[in-house]
């Protein structure tokens, strides 16, 4: 870290990334966002998000804005108007909705073609939610329907969660962190 | 032709090709039946033979409940019935005579079409049986010579009697002979129609057509006859519009190959359209009618019998429905053909051409799951086919008949007006008379002096007449241009076979 970065952790500032959270409808995003802030600014009910809503939340080290895009077939045009903005993306599966994985990989790939995504590195979590119900799939079958294996230039991590107790959360969370972390790091590196 | 492929446009979102699922299209509806934002298919499954009949409920991919029918279906729907909360519709399964009612997948009311007159000698005959009077033997003479002269037809129960081998026959008597002789039409198709408000979850009539000729329609509470209307044959297929206490249109193909229009306060079809061959299917696309006929050919109609358009298929039709996909105000016509593919046709231009695995024999659209555009298919091997139409997916209208071509809309680059012309323009408006008695001035000098060099070429001899009349002489003036300067062809045709032209620039 530099000394700036020191000084601003001393200072208790914290390095800003703006971070897109897209996904289908009821797949869980605002549930998974809400699960991320701290317990006293939570809320109670989780409604259907319309267009789209900024959130923020901090980790150790860094401070994120999250950009919790509706997952609404009708508002899913709007996800790409915040391509530029975002420095990371989180991607929210339902794992119980096997119907709509077809769905869920068609946004994928045109989230992955979009020319403000394909050629830079930016790192993407995936959420496989709903892990609580029953007939849900594994996040190694979701990786496998969504041919995450296909994504060679971008880092990726799975986690499978459950929103709704907020496991596996975390996980993601820190993995995210590191990401950023790492490549701010390298900025600075490809800099001096 | 061309065929416009499906893979841009679809995704295979589930295909399962051992469902065992053997329906048609009048069989599947789709609802919200939890009242949880997220609908199920519903299926009325035929079985094989004359087992296996079930009303199934499909959740996302998989089959999540079924119950066994007493019958074969003959159709299925979905409808409000009241206003009670939660919004949860009940589903109403055709079969025979009767209509089961079903309120949260558990049967709920079962409604009786009214029974119909019996021949009175029929029931005569049958009293004697009971009474013990005449034999099984003998009783099926008498009814054999009743069905071949009565005007009436024999109820059920006397047919099947009448089919049975001789050894079987007495045990049927006994059996049966306690209980009235009973005659019962059967429905043959069933469908909604709103009651007084057109919202999705208004409280909806059920329209019944049955074997008897009539269309009922029934009160979604009490379940009483509401209304009755007689067609001239028996209804195969129907297409319900309107409130029923506003204005309402039933459309009925018939089984005389007629398509009839009943509407509301008139016992009697209004309209008649008359096919040149059988229907098999019957859908609605926005106020105008698409009927498949059984000569490979589609067929639109105005609601009021006017024919529009017609196209031939290159298929047998097996069953058709309408793709309605209200948010994007998309309406097109799907038909599924026997050759294995499911057009799209938009009025008469195909749209898209989806190739599935198996014949398709029942074809639904609309919102499955979450999901609004879902395209369900059942095939003709008991598979099941799940596509989701792309968000991304335009269709294209292309029309694939040959018409006049596209250039022929496309405009020419021609110059602008200029000042002058504009101002010409404004000097013949202003001046038009003047200008018109000048020409008519400058016409007549013309002539008079024509007719003068005329005169002076006959005084002095030079002949400008053709000698005889077998040799004619002929002369024509064209005048080219619009000015200021003309181009003056005249063509002087002789005895000698040689044609002169002379060009004046003027």
């Amino acid at each position: 870290m530099g000394l700036f970065d020191k000084l601003a952790g001393w200072l208790g500032l914290k390095k800003e990334v703006n971070v897109l959270c897209l996904g289908l409808d009821n797949s869980g995003k605002t549930t998974i966002i809400n699960r991320l802030k701290p317990s006293n600014a939570q809320a109670q009910d989780i409604v259907p998000t319309i267009g789209f809503s900024i959130e923020k939340f901090k980790t150790s080290s860094l401070s994120f804005t999250v950009f919790d895009m509706s997952g609404q077939g009708r508002y899913r045009n709007l996800w790409e108007h915040y391509y530029k903005e975002g420095q990371a993306i989180i991607f929210v599966i339902d794992s119980a909705d096997k119907l709509r994985m077809v769905v869920a990989k068609e946004e994928l790939d045109t989230l992955l073609n979009h020319p403000d995504i394909k050629h830079r590195r930016i790192p993407i979590l995936f959420f496989a939610n709903k892990m609580d119900v029953r007939d849900a799939l594994s996040s190694v079958k979701v990786s496998q329907l969504l041919c995450l294996e296909n994504i060679k230039d971008k880092p990726w991590h799975i986690c499978a969660t459950d929103a709704l107790k907020g496991e596996g959360l975390q996980e993601g969370v820190d993995w995210l962190q590191d990401q950023m972390t790492q490549s701010n790091q390298n900025n600075q590196n490809m800099r001096s | 032709m061309e065929l416009s492929s499906d893979a841009g446009k679809w995704l295979d979102a589930h295909y399962d090709p051992v469902a065992g699922l053997y329906t048609f299209s009048p069989c599947m509806d789709l609802a919200d039946l939890n009242g949880d934002g997220e609908n199920r298919l519903l299926v009325g499954d035929l079985g094989s033979g004359s087992l296996g009949m079930k009303l199934k409920v499909y959740r996302g991919t998989a089959l999540s409940s079924e119950s066994a029918l007493l019958d074969l279906p003959t159709g299925l729907v979905s409808f409000f019935m009241d206003l009670h909360e939660p919004r949860v519709p009940a589903v109403a399964v055709a079969s025979g005579p009767c209509v089961y009612i079903y309120k949260n997948l558990r049967p709920y009311f079962k409604f009786t079409l009214p029974g119909l007159d019996v021949n009175s000698l029929e029931q005569d005959v049958w009293q004697q049986a009971r009474e013990g009077q005449i034999d099984p033997l003998s009783l099926k003479e008498m009814l054999e010579s009743i069905r071949n002269k009565a005007d009436v037809p024999l109820s059920v129960r006397s047919l099947s009697f009448l089919s049975l081998e001789p050894s079987e026959m007495d045990e049927f008597v006994q059996l049966h002979k306690q209980q009235p002789v009973k005659r019962q039409t059967v429905i043959t198709c069933i469908q909604t129609l709103k009651k007084s408000t057109s919202d999705d979850d208004g409280v909806s009539c059920l329209v019944i057509g049955t074997e008897s000729c009539h269309v009922y329609v029934l009160d979604p509470e009490a379940f009483i006859i509401l209304s009755k209307m007689v067609l001239p044959s028996a209804p195969t297929m129907m297409n319900v519009t309107g409130q029923y206490d506003v204005e309402f249109r039933v459309t009925v193909a018939c089984r005389n190959g007629s398509i009839y229009v009943l509407r509301r306060e008139s016992e009697k079809p209004k309209y008649c359209i008359e096919l040149s061959s059988h229907p098999v299917g019957l859908v609605r696309v926005g106020k105008n009618l698409v009927v498949g006929g059984n000569d490979e050919s589609l067929h639109g109609f105005t609601q009021k019998g006017k024919k529009l358009w017609k196209i031939s298929l290159p298929a047998p039709i097996t069953t058709m429905a309408t793709m309605d996909l209200p948010t994007r105000g998309f309406q097109a016509v799907l038909v599924g053909l026997a050759n294995c593919e499911v057009h799209l046709y938009r009025d008469k231009n195909l749209l898209s051409t989806i190739r599935t695995p198996d014949a398709v024999t029942s074809i639904c659209f609309g919102r499955y799951g979450r999901e609004d555009g879902t395209l369900i298919m059942a095939t003709k091997g008991g598979g099941l086919l799940v596509k989701i139409l792309k968000r991304t997916a335009a269709f294209e209208d292309k029309d694939s008949t040959p018409g006049p071509p596209l250039t022929q809309s496309v405009r020419l680059n021609t110059h602008k007006k200029t000042k002058l012309y504009v101002d010409q323009m404004m000097r013949e408006r202003e001046s038009g008379t003047v200008m018109h008695r000048a020409f008519q001035m400058d016409l007549s000098r013309l002539r008079l002096a024509t007719a003068k060099a005329y005169l002076k070429a006959l005084e002095s001899s030079l002949t400008p007449m053709s000698s005889s009349l077998s040799e004619p002489l002929k002369m024509n003036a064209v005048v080219q241009g619009l000015g200021p300067s003309f181009n003056c062809s005249f063509h002087h045709t002789g005895l000698s076979l040689v044609t002169k032209e002379e060009h004046w620039l003027l």
